[in-house]
């Protein structure tokens, strides 16, 4: 990631023309289909083809990955905790009285001992595993590929308040200034002996709790300076204001915005006509 | 309205902050002329900043408090008018480069005011280009702030109240943060806007030798009084006065002062380079120049090399050689100083003596040991390190407990830690602090607390990384003559600052650093006579350099002298008294 802790794809695509509102509309009716669909296969094929949308808009594959290796220790967290306790969800799911063990351990291991992972956790482990990498993964296909200033206006435009669009856009300006300040503290608790590269994770969370105790007094003290530089520039707070920039909505985002309306209306019918998305489908 | 009236005057303005007991300016009264630039001068702590608060009106109405009198700007008065009415006639300038841009492109930062007064978005794409160009950013519409130096970004807070199209630019010290550089770029900026197009400036600055040069009028400020204005001339002329109220004057008008002291025939005081100039030439067939008295030698040092560098070169992740192949010796109880432009290397060079950063090429060596066998935490126990904001260097609740915190992580038994605590903060006079929360003390105070907390591992080398940056010409005297005590008790040490013309009583040799190499590695009577070599890095000799080698021409010789006083003692006028050195 950039310094700025925001990327912009480099290559023009059908994302990079729309507007900010249609790609929020897509958001939106992805978002609910990774969370209404039960279905591992209707889950994975989702996440693959936002993957799929995000290489062709640009998004770089080693931010993709990057994400999913942050993400794995949650998924294995997922994977075990669906696949041995969730059993009355999935019951209810599948519909079945028994599941199906995977295997099961041994009555006298101490505390997991009888514990038995089932093959339709699992799935619905996966399930979940998909839910999550589709949310995180759409957000990048969205902000990614929109210019910040067309991403300010649009949400103004959508009758965003205008004092939480400069809230968003404050946190975008100082971000980079924020890390570099907790870099220069934990630089400096360094130089004081703290040997952080010793150190288990526990004692780490300590030390970058202390980090907060300057962070925070120092944000504050910054807090000020802006209030008295936001009042020096006649900032109100005021929606009533004009725009440098401007966010129109052209065919192409009405078309957009059409076909993914359309697209959620038809899989929620198939979803309940036809049982497509349910937690069986293509499986039982 | 005529050039000759007054855009801005206050009438016997006196101001208390809400919960604050004294007043913060008591009884000013001032006008400024249209076209006019008046330079703000004071000791910290003096008033300047409420002062130029006061001019668009964020004092009072931002802040409460009382106030009394009647401040009135382009005819309105700064108290019944709204502060987004003000806004239109003060643009505003603050100090801290990064605090006070808002938005996340050039462009939107110029537009932000613009939007907020409901201006047509036409007028708003008329006018970007032409504050841009006033201030040299033209090209750079679409880049974030943070790829800004600092320099530009000071640039483009002034592009951004130019927009606005104001009758006054009010400029809170904006080079205090800066690099030579980049406050020549904002004083070369500001000076074209006031000469060029005519706009009023009243700018707030320690900057002695460039307000004598820039400004008007200089109003100077102490203790929330107006206590004298007057043309540069004739408020830096009274040195006195100035150091009366820890100000520093220009050094050419120091100079002159002592000159006069010394029972030379000066008439006036100049407080500019090209005049004090020619008033050296008017005294050239009265006077003789004289030797430098004996210098006092340098207590003997150890020969023994402390920190080496060999062919040391540093390639940050995105690509940037930062150094390329410097190699460098520095002997115990050494006092370097190291000078250069930002991005020169400077701080590069210094983190790999504290592991921070890892050589791409070349070995560094510290007490005989190569530095990729230490971590960061054992070479802490050898090198102190101040970095420039001490607010970022404090994590605890009490005095005693910072000073306690590294020998705790070091793992000193109690015993130790109790000692060596109680030494570091009775060597920093702080013993009756230690109880207090260390971000309740006054600014000078904290940067004593991280020395403290330094101090109290027993470095042998102490690194000083712009201690000056920010301060005023008393704070950073401060800083420095902790810096010379230290050095007196056998420390190693290092500052890296851009002052030039504060180190010639603390620094013994002086390192010059440009785009990654070593330029210049010589004692300080040397280096800085280098003036061509300082200049081509964008550093600025001290005046006192050029005066002495301005006389030096007279006779051929060279003269290094680095300060007013031993400037002033060189001349002697009347009969003759002694040789050339």
């Amino acid at each position: 990631m950039s310094a700025m802790g925001f990327q912009t794809v480099g290559r023009d695509s059908l994302f990079t023309r729309l507007d900010f509102r249609s790609k929020v509309v897509m958001v939106a009716v992805i978002s609910t289909l990774a969370f209404v669909w039960e279905s591992p296969v209707a889950g994975a094929a989702l996440t693959l083809a936002v993957i799929a949308a995000c290489l062709l808009a640009g998004v770089k594959w080693s931010y993709l990955k990057w994400v999913i290796q942050l993400t794995i220790p949650f998924y294995i967290l997922l994977l075990l905790t669906h696949g041995f306790w969730n059993t009355a969800q999935v019951k209810a799911l599948t519909g079945k009285e028994i599941l199906t063990p995977l295997f099961t351990f041994p009555q006298h291991w101490w505390l997991i001992g009888g514990g038995s992972m089932s093959v339709e956790g699992i799935l619905y482990g996966c399930n979940v595993i998909c839910k999550m990498l589709t949310l995180v993964l759409v957000i990048p296909l969205a902000v990614f590929t929109t210019d910040l200033n067309n991403m300010i206006v649009a949400m103004v435009r959508a009758h965003m308040p205008y004092k939480l669009v400069f809230i968003f856009s404050s946190t975008l300006r100082f971000f980079p200034l924020l890390f570099e300040e907790v870099q220069s503290i934990i630089e400096a608790q360094r130089l004081r002996g703290l040997a952080v590269e010793k150190m288990g994770p526990l004692q780490r969370a300590r030390v970058y709790a202390r980090v907060a105790v300057p962070l925070i007094l120092g944000a504050m003290a910054k807090s000020q300076q802006l209030e008295v530089v936001l009042q020096s520039r006649a900032f109100t707070g005021s929606p009533d204001r004009t725009y440098l920039h401007e966010s129109v909505l052209r065919r192409v985002d009405y078309a957009m915005i059409t076909f993914f309306v359309v697209v959620l209306v038809v899989a929620t019918a198939l979803y309940f006509g036809a049982g497509v998305g349910k937690f069986s489908w293509l499986l039982w | 309205m005529s050039d000759m009236d007054p855009i801005l005057t206050l009438d016997k303005v006196s101001y208390m902050y809400p919960r604050s007991t004294e007043p913060v300016l008591r009884d000013i009264s001032l006008q400024i002329r249209r076209g006019e630039f008046l330079g703000l001068i004071g000791p910290t702590g003096a008033g300047k900043t409420t002062l130029c608060l006061t001019l668009n009106g964020i004092v009072p109405q931002f802040y409460g408090g009382r106030f009394f009198g009647r401040a009135t700007v382009a005819g309105l008065d700064t108290v019944e008018h709204p502060v987004s009415e003000l806004a239109q006639h003060v643009g505003s300038v603050f100090q801290d480069p990064e605090t006070q841009l808002i938005s996340t492109s050039v462009e939107n930062e110029i537009a932000f005011a613009l939007e907020n007064l409901r201006m047509p978005r036409e007028e708003i794409q008329h006018r970007i280009p032409r504050v841009l160009d006033a201030v040299r950013l033209s090209g750079t519409e679409r880049k974030h702030p943070h790829e800004l130096s600092g320099g530009q970004k000071q640039r483009l807070a002034i592009a951004a109240a130019l927009a606005m199209q104001p009758d006054l630019l009010v400029l809170d010290e904006p080079t205090s943060q800066l690099d030579p550089v980049g406050a020549e770029e904002v004083f070369a900026v500001v000076r074209e806007l006031n000469r060029e197009l005519g706009m009023t400036i009243v700018m707030a600055s320690h900057a002695a030798e460039e307000m004598a040069e820039y400004a008007d009028r200089i109003a100077l400020l102490s203790a929330g009084h107006l206590v004298a204005v007057g043309t540069p001339e004739e408020i830096y002329s009274q040195v006195n006065l100035l150091e009366e109220h820890s100000l520093r004057p220009p050094q050419v008008a120091h100079t002159f002062y002592r000159m006069k002291g010394n029972g030379l025939p000066i008439h006036d005081v100049p407080v500019q380079l090209e005049p004090a100039l020619k008033s050296l030439d008017a005294l050239r067939s009265d006077c003789q120049v004289v030797p430098l008295p004996m210098q006092p030698e340098p207590p003997a040092r150890s020969l023994e090399r402390l920190l080496s560098v060999k062919e040391l070169r540093h390639v940050y992740p995105d690509g940037t050689e930062a150094l390329h192949g410097i190699s460098l010796d520095i002997a115990r109880g050494e006092y370097v100083l190291i000078v250069g432009q930002n991005g020169a290397g400077k701080t590069t060079l210094v983190k790999h003596f504290l592991s921070l950063l890892q050589p791409t090429m070349g070995t560094v060596i510290v007490g005989g040991t190569d530095t990729r066998q230490l971590p960061v935490s054992e070479l802490a126990r050898r090198i102190g390190y101040v970095a420039q904001n001490p607010d970022d260097q404090i994590f605890n609740s009490t005095v005693s407990d910072e000073v306690a915190f590294a020998l705790r992580n070091l793992h000193y038994p109690a015993p130790e830690v109790e000692t060596r605590t109680a030494e570091a903060l009775q060597a920093m006079g702080l013993l009756e602090a230690r109880e207090q929360h260390p971000l309740s003390l006054p600014k000078g105070d904290r940067a004593r607390v991280v020395i403290a907390a330094i101090l109290a591992m027993k470095p042998e080398v102490l690194i000083f990384d712009e201690p000056t940056t920010g301060q005023d010409f008393q704070g950073a005297r401060y800083i420095l003559d902790i810096s010379r005590q230290l050095h007196q008790m056998g420390k190693t040490v290092i500052v890296i600052t851009h002052h030039l013309y504060l180190m010639p009583e603390y620094a013994e040799r002086v390192i010059v650093m440009g785009k990654g190499t070593i330029l210049l590695d010589a004692p300080i009577r040397q280096a800085y006579h280098q003036v061509e070599l300082l200049r081509s890095t964008f550093l600025n000799p001290p005046q006192a350099v050029l005066l002495a080698r301005h006389i030096g021409q007279w006779q051929g010789v060279d003269l290094p002298l680095l300060t007013p006083q031993e400037v002033a003692d060189c001349l002697v006028c009347g009969p003759r008294q002694g040789q050339v050195p």
